[in-house]
């Protein structure tokens, strides 16, 4: 059995991991689409209907896997490191926890996108799988480069909130200005309304996004290894 | 007589003139506490050696120097590719059982299905916790982690084998069988350095350095 699905099951088995993988997607698309449509007319924003609920879909994945890789990256952290330490390889390690929270991250959207779908419908169901998995990588990214900075679990969780609270917020058409630059989920919001709304993205958004995406995961991985590595 | 035949033999562990300083607090109080200054010591292949001190002394950091956890600030150091290290606190994943435990560490020393079958059954056997391969580590008693612990180290047959405070936890049999273990490696060859605030069993080893004041000294 490699690691990677040694570390994927030993996430799996945590009972608040199923929980969370099941019931945090259907809640937020059914009722966060709601309260995303009343903030945004109370920031002067336009994102109502069909484009909250799809996006609401891509904040579910987020969090989802933002919190799973927090906790997969803090709460082993001395057993990776000793495990880093007899193989000589922190990169190794690395690898592989990342591979497994890849793993969860895609049950993480592949749960939003059924919700979605079941919930209203998506013109365009590829292009929101991209974009709904982009956001989960990008917020897998987010939580294994904060579990590796920061390993106390009320710390790390409400800093991994905190930075998805100010990326939700300041997602296109929730104020009344553009999204930005440091929205770090811009273009995979913009490509996830487009999709429910039945048009298609621009080349340069698909680019942007899936530059954000594969940046966010190796500033994770060399996280990762700088946390396994000797400290001073 | 084991001394006179080891001394000519290349130390497998080589401490010398390590320094180690910690600073904490911010920039414009930082207060810096020297731990180590200046620590030399060396085991030989076939040692069991010993290394105490009160708490706070500093054993630990100089072992975590020693396995690569910890950067020194001065000094250098000898270490041989093939380490075992077992750390004070069990270093485990509570979700995955013992097996799985023996898996990852089997790919982490690059050892053969066949040979880490043969090394994971033999320790299981001699530390008796064989009917635990299929209990996830949450479910056990902490000197059962505690053998898991020892044992990972153990799997690979290191050169020079590293043990900070490794039986608490242990209870008088796995204790006894503990310092058979130990006597057994170093009678094959294996260096051993046991890290504890308190060794009661002196005879059984080569010789005992004290760290106090951040300094070594060969106490027998």
């Amino acid at each position: 059995m490699s690691r990677t699905t040694v570390f994927a099951r030993e996430q799996l088995r945590a009972p608040f991991t199923l929980a969370l993988l099941v019931t945090i997607p259907a809640l937020f698309v059914v009722s966060a689409a709601g309260v995303l449509s009343d903030f945004a007319s109370a920031l002067g924003g336009s994102l109502a209907g069909d484009a909250a609920v799809a996006l609401s879909a891509g904040w579910a994945a987020a969090f989802v896997s933002g919190t799973l890789g927090f906790f997969q990256a803090a709460s082993s952290r001395g057993a990776d490191r000793r495990l880093a330490l007899a193989a000589r390889s922190p990169a190794r390690v690395a690898v592989s926890r990342i591979a497994a929270s890849v793993f969860l991250a895609v049950v993480a959207a592949a749960a939003a996108l059924s919700a979605l779908v079941v919930r209203v419908g998506v013109a365009h169901p590829w292009h929101a799988a991209i974009a709904v998995l982009a956001f989960a990588l990008l917020y897998l990214a987010v939580g294994v480069l904060v579990g590796s900075l920061v390993t106390a679990p009320l710390e790390g969780s409400l800093l991994v909130v905190f930075v998805f609270l100010l990326d939700a917020f300041a997602g296109p058409g929730m104020t009344g200005g553009s999204p930005p630059a440091w929205a770090i989920s811009q273009k995979a919001a913009e490509i996830l309304i487009a999709a429910a709304a039945g048009t298609s993205s621009p080349a340069g958004d698909w680019v942007k996004a899936a530059l954000v995406t594969a940046a966010a995961l190796v500033a994770a991985f060399l996280a990762f290894v700088a946390s396994a590595r000797s400290r001073s | 007589m084991t001394v006179t035949t080891t001394a000519a033999i290349a130390p497998v562990l080589a401490v010398d003139g390590v320094t180690k300083t910690f600073r904490s607090g911010p920039p414009w109080h930082r207060r810096r506490v020297e731990v180590l200054r200046g620590v030399s010591l060396e085991v030989r292949p076939g040692e069991l050696v010993g290394l105490v001190g009160e708490n706070g002394s500093g054993k630990s950091t100089l072992m975590q120097i020693i396995v690569g956890l910890l950067r020194r600030d001065g000094g250098a150091l000898r270490v041989p590719g093939r380490l075992g290290y077992c750390p004070q606190q069990p270093l485990l994943w509570d979700k995955l059982t013992v097996a799985e435990h023996f898996e990852l560490f089997a790919q982490a020393y690059r050892l053969d299905q066949a040979s880490a079958n043969t090394s994971r059954d033999s320790l299981l056997d001699e530390f008796g916790f064989a009917r635990y391969l299929d209990r996830r580590v949450e479910e056990l008693s902490g000197g059962t982690r505690q053998k898991l612990n020892l044992a990972l180290a153990l799997m690979h047959e290191p050169t020079l084998l590293l043990l900070d405070e490794p039986y608490s936890g242990f209870d008088w049999e796995t204790y006894t069988r503990f310092w058979e273990m130990a006597e057994h490696r170093r009678e094959s060859g294996m260096g051993i350095l046991v890290v504890s605030h308190l060794l009661a069993e002196r005879e059984r080893l080569t010789r005992i350095y004290e760290l106090r004041d951040g300094r070594c000294e060969v106490t027998t």
